[in-house]
């Protein structure tokens, strides 16, 4: 089939068996791949009710048909299953080289099931598949396992692989790939760890078979042709994402001691030119990428070396902690990394729990005498291992906020900044209601990914509410996943501003299938709504209430900063999902409506 | 005295589809994009002779300002 691997490796850990069958082409032709062929095979074959952290959950690690090709940043790579963070949909996107490999071993989804009688990891050379003993491994931190395996391995075989944080049940735990790049959110880590899954490792050397040769040439030189000439291609790499932390806290948007407010006294000390002088040493990429983003990084103080901060990890371990040294910040960031759990989560529970001993409602009892005020950077340094080994506070923490409010309470849970479940990455959202409400519905929780929309809101009024923001947020959650189901990096379009339409015919060259952003937006769309039902099949009563933001952004207005004194109301935010509900064909409750199923092909699915 | 204003991306919409303007010295940055009618919260990145800068930079003679909009972010 062209433009895929072929085959789907199926892995039983509990039984050892290793199968491969052909990858469906009706599969290809209604859900394309990535995160569609991640959401299908989660909801089709995970039985409802299924035990996140149990033999019947299925983590399945999916290319595109775009991944491995000659197209820019076509290194994107999807891992779905039942989050053990939400309960609900995970699906996280890795960058890197890991996808490439999957497909030159001439695979589309590799679906691990069942749970291993002891450490292993999984090894892929072409058709040689083994599951091999990882009990050296286990216990050791992620880079360094990656190491390990390189070194033992060769150059060429990608991993991805867990630290303790997994080993241990974080909720989540993340998968580390290439030094630093992490599928980061939802606890896809923690069910490959509950499964006895240190690592992955991959080399193939197949080609991929592309429909018209001629054609993707040309098509794929249009597009690495217009991310070259692109003027915006030159201050992207320089900084990356970190080009943002400046702006946010400018217009109040940055992530404050658990976003009680947008703007940090001490974030100049965090901007994206500061942290390229101070610490960054190159810059980095993803495979086939002509505007490396990632930036390599090395601490004088810590000595220690790590990819990043990346803008999130800034805002959720630097200002949302009260932490102003961008040394600090990348130090957290690499323990974070190495002990395997998810820095915007990490970032999350702990401002929470810093906001909990400053209230009083957390005392040094409870904290293993850390003096959990904002800005201590020691404290955070001690909180990450905890965390990974479940050890004091770290055990409380380990559980995700939604939980540890819920299991404190004292009135916690008003200041738990999450949605679903899953810690808000990091926007400060008391005034900006189109970002809002893509947090409020992202199908995995609280996570920018789905829909960036607050530069709309600076555009256009961050305050108005009415059909053509939510119309914006629906649109932005059709086009961004859609990179992450063809297996390439959204960024050239995003950030160097490249024409949408260059990526249509390198997909009909490749696959030998037309499809214009019109159908490609079909297949968003179908697989939003198959999401959707899987949050309603898994999560009893689930509906409207799940897509409520938390308390702090309608009712607790900032006290400082550019948003002092803004909120959206209560009555804005119900308006915003009134619309967002009709706009999607959902009925009042959120729940996808019956004609709405039957026109997006999914009704014989979810029956 | 004057100074180059280079506007990237979706900003050049605000410059009457230009890449470039000829701008007075002795504002601020930020002034003289309000000047434009180039709202300053739009604008994520200043560079100035190709080095970031604030948009309280004061902008002198045969500067080449450079702005960027975030447009979509990571």
């Amino acid at each position: 089939m062209n433009g895929y691997g072929g085959n789907i490796l199926r892995v039983n850990l509990t039984t050892g068996k290793i199968a491969k069958e052909p990858t469906p082409p009706e599969l290809a032709r209604d859900f394309l791949g990535g995160r569609g062929f991640g959401a299908y095979f989660l909801f089709q074959e995970v039985p409802q009710g299924a035990d996140p952290l149990g033999p019947e959950n299925k983590l399945i690690i999916s290319s595109g048909p775009l991944s491995g090709l000659l197209i820019p940043g076509a290194g994107k790579c999807d891992f779905a299953c039942k989050s053990p963070l939400t309960g609900g949909y995970a699906g996280a996107s890795l960058g890197g080289h890991l996808t490439a490999e999957i497909k030159y071993a001439g695979l589309d989804s590799i679906i691990l099931e069942g749970i291993s009688p002891k450490p292993v990891y999984l090894f892929i050379d072409d058709d040689r598949i083994e599951l091999r003993d990882a009990a050296s491994l286990w216990g050791k931190g992620a880079i360094t396992v990656e190491k390990a395996l390189k070194d033992q391995l060769g150059e060429e075989f990608q991993i991805a692989c867990v630290g303790p944080g997994a080993e241990n049940g974080v909720r989540y735990a993340h998968i580390n790939h290439d030094y630093g790049r992490q599928a980061g959110r939802g606890g896809v880590g923690t069910v490959m760890g509950a499964k006895k899954v240190k690592a992955l490792a991959i080399r193939g050397t197949r080609a991929i078979p592309v429909a018209d040769l001629d054609a993707y040439r040309r098509a794929a030189r249009n597009l690495y042709d217009a991310c070259k000439q692109s003027e915006l291609l030159k201050p992207w790499q320089n900084l990356g994402t970190t080009m943002v932390v400046s702006w946010c806290d400018e217009v109040g948007a940055l992530p404050t001691r658990n976003f009680s407010a947008g703007s940090f006294e001490g974030g100049k000390t965090l901007y994206g030119p500061v942290m390229r002088e101070q610490i960054v040493v190159t810059d980095k990429g993803c495979f086939g990428c002509p505007s490396p983003c990632g930036k390599y990084s090395r601490t004088k103080r810590y000595g220690t070396n790590v990819e990043g901060p990346e803008y999130e990890t800034i805002g959720m371990i630097g200002s949302n902690l009260g932490i102003a040294n961008i040394e600090d910040v990348a130090q957290i960031n690499f323990l974070c990394d190495e002990w395997g759990v998810d820095t915007i989560s990490a970032g999350g529970a702990i401002a929470w729990a810093m906001e909990c001993y400053e209230k009083g409602i957390l005392t040094k009892a409870e904290t293993g005498g850390l003096d959990l005020k904002f800005g201590n950077v020691e404290a955070v340094l001690t909180l990450i291992p905890q965390i990974a080994k479940r050890e004091g506070l770290g055990a409380l923490l380990a559980e995700g906020t939604r939980r540890a409010a819920r299991a404190l309470g004292k009135g916690s849970e008003k200041f738990a900044i999450e949605v679903k479940g899953m810690e808000q990455s990091a926007y400060a959202t008391h005034s900006a209601t189109a970002m809002l409400l893509a947090y409020m519905t992202a199908d995995v929780g609280a996570h920018h990914n789905r829909a960036w929309a607050i530069t709309y809101d600076l555009q256009v009024g961050r305050e108005l509410v009415n059909a053509d923001k939510v119309a914006r947020v629906i649109w932005l959650q059709h086009i961004r996943p859609m990179f992450d189901t063809l297996g390439a990096c959204r960024l050239q379009w995003v950030e160097l501003n490249i024409d949408l339409e260059l990526y249509p015919p390198a997909l009909a060259a490749i696959t030998g299938v037309e499809r214009s952003w019109r159908d490609l937006e079909l297949v968003s769309e179908r697989i939003w709504n198959l999401t959707r039902m899987y949050w309603v099949r898994e999560v009893p009563g689930f509906g409207r209430a799940w897509d409520m933001p938390p308390q702090r952004f309608y009712a607790e207005p900032p006290k400082t900063g550019v948003t002092a004194g803004k909120i959206t109301s209560l009555d804005d935010v119900n308006k915003l999902l009134d619309l967002y509900y009709e706009q999607r064909g959902w009925d009042a409750n959120g729940l996808p409506k019956p004609e709405t199923l039957k026109r997006l092909g999914l009704d014989k699915l979810v029956a | 005295m004057s100074a180059r204003l280079h506007a990237l991306g979706i900003l050049k919409a605000y410059l009457g589809g230009k890449n470039e303007v000829v701008v007075e010295t002795g504002n601020t940055v930020r002034e003289t994009i309000r000047a434009l009618d180039i709202p300053p919260e739009i604008v994520a990145l200043v560079l100035v002779n190709d080095t970031p800068q604030s948009k309280e930079y004061r902008v002198q003679d045969g500067d080449v300002v450079t702005l960027m909009a975030v447009v979509g972010g990571g």
